[in-house]
């Protein structure tokens, strides 16, 4: 890693600021298209029924109503929402509108009006008649025999995805302790602040642009583009600004009906969901059963690992293999046991779609594997932090080619060392002490009824696709008359700084200053091709691209320098401050070089390039938490937090540590208070955000982060990623710690139960 | 129908609204001050944020009819031109921005809480957010863009 890094590992603030704390930042849902309609769309109410009709005739008398979009005259054809790519072969189970519903929230029909009032009025006028159908809630009830299957192309116990290394059976066969537990975790939603919105605009030459909020706009054009069968020379999507995205905006969710609208009635409309239709009609995080068989040796070392996972993924196929593939990955990769096997199945009931989040499939097997490993150390009384070093993955253990620098034990060490964990312990390792009892008033029981824990977890997540199928990104550079550029990228930013990182890269390569570089972002007729932002890799795989960019845009500049000075490329040098200049002192702006190239060569001054992930790498996190709890109240109070990354190299370091304690929050949410509850009939119970509990300002702890900074190759400068890792340890961190206080071996996430405890507050 | 005046950022509207509509309704809807966001509709994330006469409140549950004769000032009122005031700038520099939707909302109620006290305590400032949601920050930025405005605006850079 070059010292002499001028913005890299600096902090800046994310490039729209300025825009966005004034109001001025225009979100999908602040645009206002000439002519344009509002659209309200009519959900199910049923968990599973056909629609046998649609009576709109009361809403078509009201003023104002433009058009209506229903099963019966629109596109019925099959698509997957969570396409990645053209070629992407995976099962076809949505249609824009549904004759069939298969969950309360199923989009039926749609409405496009002159206002939102109107619309919504209209939305209500609609009759439905559905003829009931059995329904199945649950993965348990789904997967029985006799079960009503949701779709007829597949079954709702979809395909086993497997994964192994080593021999599973020889391995247990040789472990003296066998364990075998099974964890559960709960359906939670994204919960972008940011609505899902979309307004599709089909003009009177047939062209169809969308305005969405996407963070996979070229694969929601592949899926427009089949569903109504127009060429994609005819549909544009644009990302205008994100507020917020988790995975939630990763499929085509509203593209579809807005575009029916749209072309039903050759104006634009808007479709902005509220915060209750976004809840159950938009994506969220798969719930899971995870079986866990663990063989160990006497001393702690693991030997054999078996991981049983059955997913929640709702009511339609989605990204139901895309998560569940994903976890089978990442369960191999924190510790160095040798026999290891993993079948994880997606599971369809008649429940909200699950979808991508933040993590994706991390969260619910990481889980398992580190709420068992403290149950471990309890009923074998092997001390946690031993049994991790005893196991945990070590750069030298490694092919550093195929596995690079895995640095988990360091993230572990340094937050042991920021938590103060052998002092807040110590009462447990000297227990025959005699100042036993203070320590133990002091640093476990604070009350008459108040119990105090710690526990912490490691969590690892990917950096891009690489392996599971393609994984590159294209990129283009212009050098404008000033010296100044234009970047265009396909990237979606969400908030997470993947442009100011991206920015920040070509500033560093290139000599310039951030603010020397526009932006334009993910737009299909304007931005090369982008394979969406998920699975990590907008450092790791986008930023390395930008390396590779900047080189080349460096290469045409000492060109044109060379022939403009007259000096051999080799005593040319770019320098900060955009300019050239030679070993013999001469000095060429980059101004002047593009004047010279118009002027001498008439060529504008602009490169293009491809860059395909390298390696498949991976982050890690450790997590440390100290609780209180209130055993009478049922309520737990977090009391400390550490958290320690694995992140190569730091980029950006105010987005870092941004992302990580955002990640933090939702993933306290996950352990504590964010649950999404069906009643009998498949209907959302919580379906607001006073009864569906985010984490709040005054419910934070204080946070002290810190970063492991060895360096991966080939991440940009050693960098790889935090955003989606930043949460995977938390819950299990938290539970660890709780189930520490408690002395109880929860299997599940404390406010899951069985009502045993509720979060009510937090102490800063 | 009626025919309302409504004070906002120091100019008179004047717009034809029925009874029940909110005062988000009035500003995204109507008149286009966009810089307020809906992310629920029900009062419980305060990114629709608007100071009426000094306080922070949720626009979303205000009714248009009963902000006549009121100051409203919103996000986009807040900065004097191109000079951001000194939260916003805080918001900035600290990283308290990432998506930005809670943003506005965030910056309205940091405004009406340096308004009422220009000292407060990290936990008066978490208190201050507690109808404030954000999904990006974990607000840990946020809490330190507010304390670091607020030395900024007492003048005591230094302490
Ligand atoms: S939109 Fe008003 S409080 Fe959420
Ligand atoms: S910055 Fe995204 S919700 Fe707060």
């Amino acid at each position: 890693m070059s010292k002499d890094l001028r913005i890299i590992g600096g902090s800046q603030p994310i490039f729209d600021a300025y825009n966005k704390v004034t109001g001025k930042t225009c979100y999908t849902g602040d645009m206002k298209l000439k002519n344009m309609l509002y659209g309200k769309l009519v959900l199910s109410t049923k968990a599973h029924a056909r629609v046998v009709s649609i009576d709109s005739s009361e809403a078509e008398k009201l003023e104002g109503v433009v058009a209506i979009a229903t099963p019966f005259n629109t596109s019925n054809k099959k698509y997957n929402s969570a396409l990645r790519f053209a070629d992407h072969d995976i099962p076809q189970t949505e249609t824009v509108f549904s004759e069939i519903v298969r969950f309360v929230g199923d989009r039926v029909c749609a409405v496009a009006a002159i206002d939102q009032k109107v619309a919504d009025k209209a939305a209500k006028l609609i009759r439905v008649e559905y003829e009931e159908l059995p329904a199945v809630l649950s993965v348990e009830e789904a997967i029985e025999e006799e079960a009503v299957q949701l779709h007829d192309n597949v079954n709702n116990r979809l395909n086993d995805i497997k994964n192994q290394v080593g021999d599973v059976e020889k391995g247990f066969a040789e472990a003296d302790h066998i364990f075998e537990d099974e964890y559960r975790t709960p359906i939670v939603s994204p919960m972008a602040l940011e609505n899902h919105v979309s307004i599709a605009d089909y003009d009177e030459q047939g062209k169809l642009t969308i305005y969405s909020s996407t963070q996979n706009a070229f694969a929601v054009r592949n899926i427009i583009s089949a569903v109504f069968n127009l060429p994609q020379s005819k549909v544009r999507i644009v990302k205008p600004t994100l507020g917020g995205a988790f995975g939630s905006k990763i499929p085509a969710v509203l593209e579809g009906p807005a575009a029916a609208l749209s072309m039903m009635t050759h104006r634009p409309v808007k479709i902005d969901l509220t915060r209750k239709e976004n809840l159950i009609a938009s994506r969220t995080r798969h719930g899971s059963i995870v079986r866990l068989k663990t063989g160990v040796m006497k001393d702690g070392t693991i030997v054999a690992q078996q991981y049983n996972v059955l997913t929640n993924t709702g009511a339609y196929v989605g990204s139901a293999y895309n998560v569940i593939g994903a976890m089978s990955h990442k369960v191999f990769k924190t510790y160095k046991i040798p026999n290891m096997l993993y079948v994880g199945t997606p599971v369809l009931t008649n429940l909200p779609i699950a979808g991508a989040m933040r993590g994706y499939g991390s969260p619910q097997a990481i889980f398992a594997q580190q709420r068992q490993l403290h149950a471990i150390s309890v009923r074998l009384e092997i001390d946690i932090v031993t049994l991790q070093r005893k196991n945990l993955i070590r750069p030298e253990d490694v092919d550093l080619e195929k596995v690079g620098n895995p640095r988990p034990l360091d993230c572990m060490e340094r937050g042991l060392e920021l938590f103060d964990w052998s002092v807040k312990n110590k009462w447990k390792l000297n227990k025959k002490e005699e100042n036993n009892s203070n320590l133990r008033q002091e640093h476990r029981d604070s009350g008459r009824n108040n119990k105090r824990g710690i526990g912490f977890a490691i969590g690892c997540h990917g950096n891009g696709v690489y392996g599971a199928h393609r994984d590159f990104v294209g990129l283009r550079l212009k050098l404008n008359d000033d010296g100044t550029m234009v970047f265009e990228s396909g990237t979606h930013d969400m908030g997470n700084s993947l442009i100011t990182s991206q920015m920040m890269i070509l500033a560093e390569e290139l000599g310039l200053e951030v603010e020397d570089i526009a932006v334009v972002e993910s737009d299909t007729d304007l931005t090369p091709w982008n394979l969406g932002d998920y699975s990590s890799r907008g450092v790791f795989v986008t930023g390395a691209a930008c390396i590779k960019l900047a080189g080349i845009m460096r290469e045409k500049l000492l060109l044109l320098a060379s022939a403009m000075l007259e000096e051999a490329e080799e005593n040319l040098q770019l320098q900060e401050g955009k300019k050239i200049i030679s070993a013999s002192g001469k000095e060429v702006s980059f101004a002047d070089l593009l004047l010279y190239s118009h002027r001498e060569l008439q060529e504008d001054v602009m490169v293009s390039t491809s860059y395909g992930s390298q390696a498949g790498r991976t982050s890690f996190g450790a997590h440390f938490a100290q609780v209180e709890v209130d055993e009478e109240q049922g309520t737990v109070r977090l009391l400390d937090y550490v958290a320690v990354h694995d992140v190569g190299q730091a980029i950006n370091r105010l987005s870092l540590e941004g992302q990580l304690e955002g990640g933090i929050q939702m993933g306290l949410g996950y352990a504590l208070s964010e649950k999404m509850e069906f009643d009998e009939q498949g209907r959302l119970k919580n379906s607001n955000l006073k009864k569906y509990k985010m984490f709040k300002a005054s419910m934070m702890p204080d946070i002290k982060l810190d970063f492991i900074e060895e360096g991966e190759v080939p991440g940009p400068f050693g960098g790889k990623s935090i955003g989606e890792c930043a949460t995977v340890p938390v819950a299990p961190a938290i539970v660890n710690a709780v189930a520490d206080a408690l002395g109880f071996d929860f299997h599940c996430m404390p406010h899951d139960a069985e009502g045993l405890l509720e979060i009510v507050g937090c102490e800063s | 129908m009626n025919n309302i005046k409504l004070k906002i950022n120091g100019r008179i509207y004047e717009v034809k609204v029925e009874k029940n509509y909110t005062l988000l309704y009035v500003l995204r809807d109507m008149l286009d001050i966009t810089g307020p966001k809906e992310g629920c509709g029900t009062g419980d994330c305060g990114a629709c944020k608007v100071l009426i006469d000094g306080q922070a409140l949720n626009a979303c549950t205000t009714l248009a009819v009963k902000c006549e004769g009121k100051e409203i000032i919103t996000i986009e009122g807040i900065a004097d031109g191109p000079n951001l005031h000194p939260i916003q700038e805080s918001f900035v520099e600290k990283g308290a921005v990432q998506c930005g939707f809670c943003t506005p909302g965030m910056v309205i109620s940091a405004k009406a809480l340096l308004d009422q006290n220009p000292k407060p305590t990290r936990d008066e400032i978490k208190k201050a957010l507690n109808n404030n949601l954000c999904r990006c920050t974990g607000y840990v930025k946020i809490v330190d863009a507010i304390e670091d405005a607020a030395q900024k605006m007492r003048g005591d850079n230094h302490e």
